[in-house]
């Protein structure tokens, strides 16, 4: 837009001769090899000058509405605001870690020199993790002490590898824009830091305020974000679900914060089951799957698509609610296999073929599992509970349950004969 | 007598016509107007006396008031490479300030362990089964016989304008 290139153009001027007079002046250092955004921009502009910019159009720095109506047809959404890409249009684009400002360039020598000594440490540390493991166990002092030495240098080798590259801006930028690469330790440290933050506390409010935790398992820390979809709908934990939509079975997306591979078991518990004899509840088990494969890159487990045959011991049974039953909630539980091994899964389907009353404690203590994730929502009765119901062949889908009225007590009712 | 009419007053006031009024008499009606009057024997003063509640708590109601001023400059608000820049600077110079710690700690730790050396030397090297040291450890005295009370002056960080007492004599 030519009024919006006009007001900028003051301003472009003066910052292009900072910059031009600035740039000579900086040592044009790369600190990490990795860095290739420089790069990158470079050649799309090399690339934009063979072919008229018309004909092409950047859409980071188009400004011509239509050249911007041209890119939106065909899909693509001019980048930031129209002042901004026309302040682009004029800028010498000078990669974020060139910008001539002498404090932050001081500060950024600095922090480059702290990164050189850590990489130093960590260098320095995996060489001595080496060395350890390279002697023999008697030498080492026994076993127990060479296993508590290992793992509290591997421990330190992990903080190290965060330390080099907390400080360093970019990554926190990256990070910002969700463009972190959950591969690397610092990406999987600020996640983590940023779920424990807010998303976790919620998570584990909901489930100990509903009583999850004493009820259907003794204890649980999560440290795996997970979150719950129906159809695509993201479920916040305890919310209600109608019976319609969680007649499929839902999709996770169970974010792993450590590095490596880790077999789970997924298991969805009904802990609400009304029990009309024994005046109480039962429970049942409405999903079980073992061996299932997570890490911090592939978080994606849809329930509906695990293999029958070596992975969902239960299938998805949709959760209902009689008619004047109190809520039932169904919680889900992420439950880490012992040493990541997998499971038999023969026989654990020929063991567990009973739904109901199928403890979580049961499988815990069964398959030394270890609850490191947790989900919860809960379904009442609603308007499609009853065709769920008659779909999935409940049995009393007509019955509705109702209190029993329980007599007052001589001395609490209402109006007894020694108030007259 | 009667205050005279608007229209008499401004030409009075015109013509430069001084009208001295009589001290006006008392008279019955303003009496009563007077002594009917609640505020001549409330003490408790008009704001207080109304009955609206409870108006939040008086600091708030100041903080909102500095706050929301027009005269308040507003709040520092960065552009996101800016702040990206300032983020930068800030751990660079926390992280400086940790190292010149960590260097200053780590400087305490080698001369309180070089005065240690030192006296285990003492006690060890001398020769004399440690009896100088021991000697030198006695700390009998030590909260008695301190320095003259003259020499306990602030610190300052330069040296006084006369640089020394010459005159002075321990009585």
């Amino acid at each position: 837009m030519a009024h919006c290139e006009r007001a900028s153009k003051p301003l472009l001027q003066c910052l292009q001769k900072t910059y031009t007079k600035g740039l000579p002046a900086l040592q044009l250092q790369s600190t990490r090899a990795f860095q290739s955004t420089a790069l990158a921009r470079e050649e799309a502009q090399a690339e934009a000058k063979s072919v008229p910019f018309h004909k092409a159009p950047d859409p980071a720095l188009v400004t011509n509405p239509q050249l911007e109506r041209r890119l939106l047809r065909q899909g693509i959404a001019p980048i930031g605001s129209r002042r901004r890409r026309a302040a682009l249009q004029n800028s010498s684009n000078i990669p974020f870690e060139q910008l001539p400002y002498q404090c932050f360039q001081e500060a950024r020598k600095v922090l480059v020199a702290d990164r050189d000594d850590k990489l130093r440490d960590i260098t320095a540390m995996s060489e001595k993790i080496a060395r350890l493991q390279a002697v023999p166990t008697e030498e080492a002092g026994g076993e127990q002490v060479k296993k508590s030495k290992l793992r509290a240098m591997e421990v330190h080798l992990e903080h190290l590898k965060i330390l080099a590259d907390i400080n360093d801006p970019l990554v926190k930028k990256k990070f910002e824009d969700g463009q972190g690469d959950l591969s690397k330790p610092i990406y999987r440290y600020l996640s983590d830091r940023k779920w424990r933050e807010y998303r976790r506390k919620i998570l584990v409010q909901r489930i100990t305020q509903m009583k999850v935790i004493p009820d259907v398992l003794p204890h649980c820390d999560p440290i795996v974000d997970t979150k719950l979809y129906f159809n695509r709908n993201q479920i916040q934990p305890g919310e209600f679900v109608n019976a319609q939509v969680s007649t499929t079975a839902p999709k996770l997306d169970v974010q792993l914060f450590e590095g490596g591979e880790k077999l789970v078991t997924i298991a969805v518990v009904d802990s609400d089951v009304p029990n009309v004899e024994k005046d109480g509840f039962d429970f049942k088990m409405h999903y079980l799957a073992v061996n299932v494969p997570i890490s911090a890159t592939s978080t994606k487990v849809d329930l509906s698509q695990l293999s029958a045959d070596s992975q969902v011991v239960l299938p998805w049974l949709p959760p209902v609610a009689q008619k004047g039953s109190p809520y039932h909630r169904l919680s889900l539980f992420i439950l880490e296999q012992k040493d990541s091994k997998p499971l038999d899964f023969a026989a654990v389907k020929a063991k567990e073929t009973e739904r109901d009353n199928l403890l979580p404690r049961t499988l815990q203590a069964r398959y030394h599992l270890k609850a490191i994730g947790a989900h919860l929502f809960r379904s009442q009765w609603d308007e499609t509970t009853y065709e769920v119901m008659k779909e999935i062949g409940f049995p009393e889908a007509d019955m509705e349950l109702r209190r029993k009225r329980v007599e007052p007590l001589p001395y609490k009712r209402r109006n007894p004969s020694t108030f007259r | 007598m009667r205050p005279l009419s608007p229209v008499l007053a401004s030409l009075a006031n015109v013509f430069r016509i001084p009208i001295t009024r009589a001290p006006v008499r008392p008279t019955l009606t303003n009496e009563i107007l007077k002594s009917t009057s609640p505020r001549s024997f409330s003490t408790t003063s008009a704001l207080s006396k109304r009955k609206e509640g409870y108006r939040g708590d008086r600091r708030i109601l100041l903080i909102r008031y500095f706050l929301h001023h027009p005269l308040t400059p507003r709040p520092l608000r960065f552009s996101r490479t800016r702040f990206l820049r300032h983020w930068t600077i800030h751990r660079a110079w926390n992280l400086y300030q940790a190292n010149q710690r960590r260097t200053h700690e780590l400087e305490l730790q080698r001369q309180w362990q070089s005065m240690q050396a030192a006296c285990e030397e003492l006690r060890t090297g001398a020769g004399d089964g440690g009896k100088l040291f021991r000697k030198s450890m006695i700390k009998t005295g030590v909260f008695r016989d301190l320095v003259p009370i003259e020499y306990a002056r602030l610190q300052t960080e330069g040296p006084g304008r006369e640089g020394w007492n010459h005159e002075w004599k321990r009585d």
